[in-house]
């Protein structure tokens, strides 16, 4: 398969200190939809200026379909659309305007700018507000204008900064909606930030998971769900429970993960009906006495919360509230 | 030669941009003529009853009429470094940079868009002192060159502003320094007084101030008729517009890292 992105030992840090990257590499192959996942300052927003050419990195190196984005940088940019973490839409034009400037820009010839705009409002389902200002445009339809401003010189690749980000569940989906048919029509390979659980599942066919300027897990929803173990059981527990319990738990052959603290034990298993008797039996012998239990299925979240560490929605209000006060500067 | 033709293009889309802008939203334009047009109607009424500076025998309103238009001129421009620091904080910068448009096709552009707004100034402000008054030498390429020179000028005060955005995190911050540069540029000129009349120091400032090119060549070619200074006034400015618009885009790199 033909490689869209490929990273090799990408470090960044900002004005010598601050370390944003910490060594990335990554292939993505054509005409997937890659999803990086990853909480506030993981260093996403910063791997995908890398890509579009605008920051260099400060070791390591980038190509885009083979393109390499330091050297060939100017050619990297007619393959690539990109939509910005913050909006990138001029307010005080329309939204038809916004997209003449864009065709304009990318010197779409003159005869097929305004079918072309047309469709692509129709596309993203705004051309009822086409002749509207941006500024009366709810943050949904802002989005849209801006995938559309994106999508109307049909990239090879599409980068996007946190799509969705501050906009309610319906609005959500129907810019993935929109996004998916286009995907769909022309086959553009889709790199995007976010850090919504359900969208990485959802919508990509790839997803790395990022912190603190790291990769640190790769690999399909499924599989990144299944290396978690089949399942995981969660126990609610009165007592406190020793290491040598957990270490115990642990050794359990078909156990691949156990983590306890004030509020319980979860553990990771391939199968929960085999190992909960085991279990059971250690901590009874540990003197800790069992209130609940529950067994599920490993999410996404369960898969971020291992490897990451952090729960992502805890970080996630922070950015919300920083965007939306982003938008309403002007 | 490609790539000269597609910069050329993109200069003029982002002037259209520009021009797009004011149609839908021209109160600035009106609320930025008012100082001038104040200017004019009393500062000038009263010194020209006072008669204490030496015009060269023009009235004293006809006098400062070009200084007035760029003081505006000047005005406009450099308050125009607020929409880049505005684009800035937002991803729009950020995206244009995405674009094959070229770094300085960019910066030159919008550097011009402010020409645009310096133009529709004059355009309010010349009507306005002819009713109070004030004679414009009735030639029609006069007045396209004029036209043309405070188009061009315009631009050198805008890369300045883009300069100044380059390196101010805040839009509060730069209306300070907006204010601190386009004072001394207007009063260290010869748009209300000669510069015989500056202490020595004032005016060795003056002389190396474009404003007082640009007001000398507008008074020739509006007021006096006499454009002797011309191709001398002419040279000063582009001199000034192309080092401005040269340090623009290398401070450009600035703004989006
Ligand atoms: N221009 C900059 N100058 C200095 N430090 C920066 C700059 N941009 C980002 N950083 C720092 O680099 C780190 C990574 O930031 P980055 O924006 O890439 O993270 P992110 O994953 O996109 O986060 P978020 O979810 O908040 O968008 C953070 O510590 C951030 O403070
Ligand atoms: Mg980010």
């Amino acid at each position: 398969m033909e490689t869209a992105v490929e990273i090799n030992g990408i470090k960044k840090f900002y004005n010598g200190k601050v370390k944003a990257l910490d060594g990335i590499d990554l292939r993505v192959g054509a005409g997937k939809v890659f999803a990086v996942l990853g909480p506030n300052g993981a260093g996403k927003t910063t791997l995908m200026r890398i890509l579009t050419t605008q920051i260099k990195p400060t070791s390591g190196d980038a190509s885009i379909f083979g393109l390499d984005v330091m050297k060939d940088d100017s050619e990297t940019r007619k393959l690539i659309s990109y939509v910005p973490q913050e909006m990138s839409v001029w307010t005080d034009i329309s939204g038809y305007e916004n997209l003449l400037i864009y065709a304009k820009i990318y010197g779409i010839p003159a005869g097929e700018r305004k079918k072309l705009i047309n469709g692509m409002l129709r596309t993203m389902g705004i051309e009822s507000f086409a002749g509207s200002l941006v500024r009366n445009y709810s943050g949904g339809m802002i989005r849209r204008l801006e995938i559309a401003c994106a999508l109307i010189i049909k990239p090879k690749i599409l980068f996007l900064d946190e799509p969705t980000i501050g906009l309610d569940p319906s609005a959500r989906k129907t810019v993935w909606e929109k996004l998916m048919s286009f995907k769909d029509e022309n086959g553009v390979t889709i790199f995007f930030n976010t850090h919504y659980m359900d969208e990485a599942d959802i919508y990509s066919d790839q997803i790395a998971i990022m912190n603190a300027g790291k990769i640190v897990k790769l690999g399909t929803a499924q599989e990144l769900k299944h290396s978690l173990g089949g399942e995981i059981i969660s126990f609610g527990i009165e007592g406190k429970i020793s290491a040598g319990a957990v270490k115990k738990i642990r050794g359990i052959k078909i156990v691949t993960g156990a983590t306890a603290d004030e509020n319980g034990l979860r553990v990771f298993a391939s199968d929960a009906g085999v190992a909960l008797p085991r279990i059971t039996d250690i901590l009874e012998k540990g003197g800790v006495y069992i209130k609940e239990v529950s067994i599920k299925k490993p999410t996404l979240d369960d898969v971020f919360l291992k490897y990451a560490g952090t729960k992502i929605e805890t970080a996630e209000r922070v950015t919300d509230i920083r965007y939306t006060r982003d938008r309403i500067k002007r | 030669m490609i790539a000269m033709m597609d910069s050329l293009r993109n200069i003029l889309v982002m002037i259209e941009l520009e021009a797009r802008r004011i149609r839908h939203d021209r109160t600035e334009l009106y609320v930025r003529a008012v100082q001038p047009v104040l200017w004019l109607v009393i500062y000038g009424s009263v010194m020209s009853s006072v008669k204490l500076i030496p015009t060269g025998g023009m009235s004293y309103i006809a006098y400062i009429t070009p200084g007035v238009l760029l003081q505006s001129t000047a005005f406009v421009s450099i308050f125009f470094g607020l929409t880049i620091v505005w684009e800035k904080e937002s991803g729009i910068l950020k995206k244009l940079l995405v674009t094959p448009a070229s770094r300085y096709s960019i910066v030159i552009g919008r550097s011009m868009a402010a020409g645009v707004r310096s133009i529709l100034q004059a355009v309010i402000i010349i009507p306005i002192a002819m009713l109070i008054g004030v004679a414009f030498i009735p030639n029609p390429a006069y007045f396209i060159l004029a036209f043309a020179l405070i188009f061009l000028i315009s631009a050198g005060f805008a890369a300045i502003s883009i300069f100044i955005a380059s390196f101010l995190k805040t839009r509060e911050r730069f209306m300070g320094i907006g204010q601190a540069i386009t004072f001394p540029l207007f009063f260290a000129s010869n748009a209300l007084y000669p510069i015989e009349l500056m202490p020595p120091l004032l005016k060795e400032f003056a002389l190396v101030n474009p404003m007082s090119y640009a007001v000398d060549a507008i008074r020739g070619l509006l007021i006096s008729g006499n454009i002797s200074n011309l191709a001398f006034d002419i040279s000063a400015i582009t001199i000034f517009v192309v080092v401005m618009l040269a340090i623009a885009s290398v401070s450009f790199k600035r703004i989006i890292e």
